[in-house]
């Protein structure tokens, strides 16, 4: 399966690029996090606008991956803030603000509808189909009924290049396939948001073009996403923004150009020179 | 795995069937104090081949108690496993003693004491009530299955936590990620895939069971064993009428050792390949035959 039988138009498989409520979509503002006594997070600030494509770049355990799972709190944060289409994530506002206080598990399941995730490991439901993977959620979440879901999820399947795998189980499908009908499954929610956590990192080299040309056409038809990839070549094409993290902190963000040409930071030096 | 408890399952019934027909044999030749005795062939024959009325009963009964009481103890098992798994501490702490108590103690005590304690004690007078075929107008069978019910359910609960804790955490945060609530992600992404773990003991449960119906007996409840046991005691007739017993459970549990092998088949759909869906034949699971052509091994 290779790159070009990935078809035009994502985002017309789900009715139209979804539109944020707001200008800045991910507003991330002094973000904390402790693992235990481990800082993971130091007073993080990310901002990523509409339609726009962040690419967040590091070592390991630099704490990017966490970043994009406290964005739909799957990570707990300790103090700090996170706006994602203008509502707070994960907590309650209190009246100084500064307390934070767990929200309803409801209205977090509510805020994660807006927000698509893919993971490194797909974490495909493997006792489903490609396609009642697509449409589970449709269905159970948003309550769309089966017919309309299983339109929706079928022009996905083929905007991603795997039509003919509808009624295959996630086992019988390679990992490429599998972290494409991943991205067709969080699309179809139509999130305003997508968070990628490395999604090529578990993959054989020859499949990671197919992952990353479905995410380049996504970029391009202007979804906003934020993507923690290792793939330098994806983030200089498609990135509006790369942003460097190292030990908890934003160390370095910028234009592609400017991070990967002219880094200011000698972290972001050491850090490039090993890598590219 | 999976399969190969089923096979155990029916070499241990093909085991049992040996003995009985050994204590036959030892006991028509033995001699006391110089007289033989005269094992009674027909009464066995008879209650084997044409069980009357009370029979027949006794086995509606125990097939009725043992489905219903393990459907009871599913249910209760996998809210117990729920509650043992959860962030809030009393229901931890709840579930907990249930299944402290519940495995700590004989189930013919837990009967004796939840039927008789409070009758006797003129707490409650238990209700009576009919449904269909079965005799649930007796005020002990109801009791009696909700006993082993409750009893079961506190051995699920184990099962369905370790059934649970089996399914990759990437699963959950996958369902999270959409916008699914506990409810959801339980019942339709974590529950369906703690399945595949939990069938193959659950079949070992519900064999169990179909014998453990037997304690009923000292709440009068007319199953299988009671039914027998009455016909010994009255007639004196014990090896005949217990072989003839024995040969009624051995039918129910030897059924629902085919059932067990197709149930797990069927639920290991999606994470085995398609070739070895199928299983080894009947005659070979019958024999015990581990042909090179049959997938029996793990996985």
């Amino acid at each position: 399966m290779t790159a070009t039988t990935v078809s035009h138009d994502l985002l017309g498989a789900i009715g139209g690029v979804p539109r944020p409520e707001t200008d800045v979509v991910v507003d991330a503002r002094d973000v904390n996090k402790w693992f235990g006594r481990l800082h993971v997070l130091k007073s993080v600030c990310l901002q990523v606008k509409r339609q726009e494509t962040v690419v967040i770049i590091g070592p390991s355990g630099s704490g990017k991956t966490t970043l994009i799972r406290c964005v739909n709190h799957l990570e707990k944060i300790q103090s700090g803030q996170i706006f994602v289409n203008g509502h707070l994530i994960g907590y309650r506002q209190t009246g100084d603000g500064k307390k934070l206080v767990e929200d309803k598990e409801k209205n977090i399941a509510h805020q994660r509808m807006e927000i698509g995730m893919v993971f490194q490991r797909f974490n495909l439901f493997p006792h489903m189909t490609a396609l009642e993977n697509i449409i589970e959620a449709p269905i159970q979440v948003r309550g769309t009924n089966r017919d309309e879901a299983v339109v929706i999820g079928r022009a996905l399947l083929e905007r991603v290049g795997l039509a003919a795998k509808e009624n295959v189980y996630p086992n019988q499908l390679s990992g490429g396939q599998q972290q494409r009908i991943a991205i067709a499954r969080a699309l179809a929610m139509k999130p305003a948001l997508m968070l990628f956590d490395e999604p090529t990192s578990a993959l054989d080299p020859e499949m990671i073009g197919e992952v990353l040309e479905v995410m380049k056409e996504l970029a391009r038809e202007g979804m906003t996403m934020i993507v923690v990839s290792h793939e330098m070549g994806f983030a200089r094409e498609v990135a509006n923004r790369v942003v460097m993290m190292d030990e908890g902190v934003v160390v370095e963000e910028g234009t592609p150009n400017q991070v990967f040409s002219a880094p200011t930071q000698d972290r972001t030096k050491a850090f490039l020179s090993k890598i590219l | 795995m999976a399969r190969s408890i089923v096979m155990n399952g029916i070499r241990r019934v093909r085991l049992a069937g040996f003995l009985v027909l050994l204590l036959f044999v030892l006991t028509a030749c033995s001699t006391n104090k110089g007289s033989t005795y005269n094992f009674q062939w027909d009464i066995t024959w008879r209650s084997i081949v044409s069980p009357n009325g009370s029979i027949i009963n006794g086995l509606w009964l125990t097939i009725g108690i043992s489905i219903i009481a393990q459907l009871l103890g599913v249910i209760l098992g996998i809210l117990a496993a729920l509650a043992k798994m959860s962030k809030v501490l009393p229901f931890r702490v709840m579930a907990n003693l249930y299944i402290w108590f519940f495995r700590g103690t004989p189930l013919i005590v837990q009967l004796v004491i939840f039927y008789y304690g409070p009758q006797i004690a003129h707490i409650v007078t238990w209700p009576t009530f009919g449904i269909g075929p079965f005799q649930f107008s007796d005020p002990a069978v109801i009791m009696g299955t909700v006993i082993l019910g409750v009893n079961e359910g506190a051995y699920m609960a184990e099962i369905v936590r370790a059934g649970i804790l089996a399914v990759d955490p990437g699963q959950t945060e996958a369902a999270k990620s959409l916008g699914m609530n506990y409810r959801l992600t339980m019942s339709r992404i974590v529950l369906p895939q703690a399945a595949r773990v939990i069938i193959p003991p659950l079949g070992n449960e519900f064999n169990n069971m179909i014998k453990n119906t037997s304690l009923l007996y000292v709440l009068a409840v007319f199953e299988l064993f009671k039914t027998f046991q009455s016909y010994a005691s009255t007639t004196l007739i014990y090896f005949e009428y217990m072989a003839a017993c024995c040969f009624w459970y051995l039918v129910l549990t030897t059924i629902w050792g085919f059932a067990q092998g197709w149930i797990e088949r069927r639920f290991s759909r999606g994470t085995t390949s398609t070739a070895d869906v199928r299983g080894p034949s009947l005659r070979t699971r019958m024999l015990g035959l581990r042909g090179s052509g049959d997938a029996v091994g793990g996985h």
